[in-house]
């Protein structure tokens, strides 16, 4: 089947040159460029300084267009962050929160992306109660499959049941390649050692991470309450006997942080996109650590990649970088050749 | 190596008024992706040479505007968020200062971002001294 995969870059990836204030918006986007990347995720809240209000002048508007021109970039994905829980007293009722969805969806517009990434804890009823204005602002709306959660499972059946039910095509998955991990990746790894896991503790949940790769992992089930809903996944997942024996191996807090961190990562067979193709518009690929000769330490790209051509994928991959995180409290952090570095990795397995 | 810049170096000193010390200040980063709204610092915790600090003592200042603890719950304004990368200025209300010499600080973030399950807890320490 025909494909066409283009490559962006989410600004979420250069954060922590943006802590340090060595990259603002615009050097964000000349670093994005290049990458050979031709595409733009914006996580707006991280980047335009008073959210939302600059979005709703002409001069920020005419800047952000003037900066996509000058660095050939088009808008691939708008982050948004569905703050219902705004105030400690209390959620924000349903009404409430269509209205924050809908503002979301006019500021993407506004700043021309066609896709808007939600969160999990996006109630059902907040994204059905949008659709109409979505369709209206033709701004599809993606749900973000991120690990724990997965496509072709009870939770993505949730969802598929309101997709057929509506007839919508303004929704569907955002599948974060964190989903497609082999293993943990190295930075946790090297992370842990340096905070004084043993060696005979991550061979315990290094190996439990590979039986849950072999047995298949147990998926996690649909639950408004996500707490519970992970919890059970991972007590389906072997957590407590992990967890038992790193305590008999005589594991401390580095030992279990390490293996209660495991759970962070997942594995789902990359046929998982060949079935839900058609609801995929777009795509986080999620990354840790790409080494020198551009090989990922834990996300399977190649295989995923491959995955995508078969299916006819027309759409983004978008580096999202997380391994920083696990550098930043001991060390400095390198976004920027992480992200080059993802890119080619990319590169090569869409066009090789 | 070192790790990433949490504090301002330069943003520890006692707070004087009409010629007397009626506090200390210091400047950090929130430590999460992106601003916020002050409304889901559900807490700011401190803690300074092992002496806990009273939440209603604790005062938080971002754009020249400064807030209690209990004020920030509802603050929701454009112009008075934490941006993400920029310093905010928290002032601890005590009679005569710190002192002189050599101190250190554990202070807790506590934000709330709604698609977590859990607050994030951020400790965040150092050694610093007052002039």
């Amino acid at each position: 089947m025909s494909y066409d995969i283009k490559r962006s870059v989410s600004l979420y990836s250069y954060q922590d040159e943006y802590y340090d204030k060595k990259l603002d918006l615009e050097g964000c986007l000349r670093e994005t460029a290049k990458t050979g990347a031709t595409g733009v995720e914006l996580l707006a809240e991280q980047m335009i300084r008073r959210f939302p209000l600059p979005i709703e002048t002409e001069e920020f508007r005419n800047q952000w267009f003037e900066w996509l021109k000058k660095y050939n970039l088009e808008p691939s994905c708008y982050d948004a962050f569905l703050e219902n829980h705004l105030y400690d007293n209390r959620m924000l009722s349903l009404g409430e929160q269509i209205n924050m969805m809908k503002r979301d969806i006019r500021l993407a517009s506004l700043l021309g992306f066609k896709n808007l990434r939600t969160l999990v804890s996006t109630p059902m009823d907040v994204i059905e109660g949008s659709l109409e204005y979505a369709e209206q602002m033709d701004v599809k709306i993606g749900l973000e499959v991120h690990a724990p959660f997965s496509l072709n499972s009870g939770w993505a059946d949730g969802y598929m049941e309101m997709i057929h039910r509506t007839g919508t095509k303004y929704f569907g998955f955002i599948p974060d390649m964190g989903i497609f991990c082999r293993n943990i990746p190295d930075v946790v790894r090297d992370k842990a050692r340096r905070h004084g896991a043993s060696e005979e503790c991550i061979k315990i949940v290094d190996d439990a991470y590979a039986q849950r790769i072999e047995k298949g992992f147990v998926k996690i089930k649909y639950d408004l309450n996500l707490g519970k809903a992970n919890m059970d996944y991972r007590m389906a997942n072997g957590m407590q006997e992990m967890m038992d024996a790193v305590k008999a191996a005589g594991g401390g807090p580095a030992d279990m942080e390490y293996a209660g961190s495991s759970f962070t990562y997942s594995w789902s067979d990359p046929q998982d996109i060949i079935d839900n193709i058609d609801y995929i518009f777009h795509t986080h690929a999620k990354f840790y650590n790409v080494h020198e000769d551009y090989k990922e330490t834990a996300v399977a790209i190649p295989e995923v990649i491959e995955a995508f051509k078969k299916a006819g994928y027309k759409g983004y991959l978008s580096s999202e970088y997380e391994g920083g995180e696990h550098l930043r409290a001991d060390m400095p952090v390198d976004s920027i050749e992480q992200v080059r570095r993802h890119q080619e990795a990319m590169r090569r397995a869409i066009e090789e | 190596m070192a790790g990433r810049q949490i504090y301002n170096p330069d943003g520890f000193k006692n707070i004087e008024a009409d010629g007397k010390t009626v506090g200390y200040q210091f400047e950090f980063k929130a430590q999460y992706y992106r601003g916020i709204t002050l409304s889901i610092v559900r807490d700011i915790k401190i803690n300074v040479d092992g002496e806990d600090v009273k939440r209603e003592d604790i005062r938080f200042t971002v754009n020249n505007e400064t807030f209690t603890l209990e004020e920030m719950r509802t603050v929701i304004d454009s112009d008075y968020r934490w941006e993400f990368g920029d310093y905010a200025t928290v002032s601890v209300m005590k009679e005569g200062g710190l002192s002189k010499g050599n101190h250190h600080i554990h202070a807790v973030q506590v934000i709330d971002p709604s698609y977590m399950p859990f607050t994030i807890e951020a400790v965040c320490e150092a050694d610093f001294t007052i002039e």
